[in-house]
């Protein structure tokens, strides 16, 4: 809650508030608690899509970069970080474009065994789903976006987010499923 | 063609938000497709809940100092385009003016244009063109001077320090 009030916060300027005052001492002060409430989600949505830590670090800088130069004023909480995640599905998309990014690499982290063997059939499972289907199953299975929200952030239409959802839910527990019930 | 459950919204909405009825918790118990949704739902979570351990989200200041220097680029990429019109603009001017001057004075009696003009006419208007023209060389010679060193290979303007940032 105290997230959503800080973004609502930036999100709603003033009418005075243009892209220079942005970054203003105040509008510096608004964006590091914009940062805050809304850095992690979206890192996390952009490792899952790329697989790559620096990868995602670098994309998330260049998300808040064109989010700070392309400001759009009178912006709700909800608008705000349907905004930053479309900022970031487009730099993926960009990207998928130019290189291939099917691949995807995960960094050794700290954790049990039972842990690791999930991570590993979640990871498996991802690395073979399209970008465009991991990223649907992130907004609306992590973000819990709904259909319309998905649709304002991938550009795609909002009657055909509930099939390409259904299609990837059901390849993503086809692959796991197997998985899971091995001995 | 075979879709999701039209209640997969509601049910999702309800493991991010924690907020169920008692309706809805039936209902996701029977329905398969949204069973499926809630354990895949569940994998994610713990999937986003892993990758929140390890996000290191840069400072905030950087990416204001980068947006900073993106946006002074964009504004010296803008103002860099008009400059450039303006330069073929004036070179357009320049040989549109030439072009018209020798077809104009080409039609000239200079001999009789010369003979009528007294002595001192004559050295103010030559005095008058060399000055002219050592302003437009004096104006013209640092920017090209600047031009040159802009243009050479191993310029320190084109090393890194002053390369934008990629672009995705």
């Amino acid at each position: 809650m105290e997230d959503a009030r800080t973004i609502a916060a930036w999100a709603t300027p003033g009418p005075e508030q243009t892209a220079q005052t942005a970054q203003t001492a105040a509008g510096e002060e608004g964006f590091r608690q914009l940062y805050e409430a809304t850095s992690r989600p979206l890192w996390g949505y952009l490792h899952h899509a790329t697989g790559r830590p620096h990868v995602a670090d670098d994309l998330l800088q260049e998300t808040f970069c064109k989010f700070l130069l392309h400001p759009v004023p009178q912006m709700d909480e909800a608008q705000t970080r349907s905004y930053l995640f479309r900022i970031a599905t487009n730099l993926l998309h960009n990207r998928s474009r130019s290189r291939d990014d099917a691949a995807l690499e995960e960094p050794a982290d700290s954790g049990t065994q039972t842990d690791e063997a999930a991570r590993l059939d979640v990871r498996e499972a991802m690395r073979q789903l399209k970008p465009r289907e991991r990223q649907l199953l992130w907004l609306a299975y992590v973000e819990g976006m709904s259909h319309a929200e998905i649709a304002a952030v991938t550009g795609l239409g909002a009657m055909s987010i509930r099939i390409l959802l259904y299609r990837a839910r059901q390849k993503a527990s086809a692959i796991l499923r197997p998985q899971r019930t091995e001995p | 063609m075979k879709t999701s459950c039209e209640h997969e919204e509601v049910v999702l909405r309800a493991v991010h938000t924690g907020q169920w009825t008692d309706a809805l918790r039936r209902h996701a118990a029977e329905c398969p497709d949204c069973s499926q949704a809630i354990e895949l739902a569940g994998a994610l979570r713990q999937q986003a809940r892993r990758a929140d351990r390890i996000c290191n989200p840069p400072d905030p200041y950087w990416i204001l100092q980068r947006s900073r220097r993106q946006a002074r680029e964009i504004t010296l990429r803008r103002v860099g385009r008009l400059m450039a019109a303006m330069r073929a603009l004036a070179a357009v001017y320049a040989v549109a003016v030439a072009a018209w001057l020798l077809r104009g004075y080409a039609a000239l009696p200079y001999r009789e244009v010369a003979s009528a003009l007294p002595g001192t006419s004559s050295g103010y208007a030559l005095m008058g063109a060399a000055v002219a023209a050592a302003c437009a060389v004096a104006g013209l010679w640092p920017i090209l001077r600047h031009d040159a060193h802009r243009a050479a290979p191993g310029s320190l303007r084109q090393g890194p320090a002053s390369q934008p940032p990629p672009r995705a």
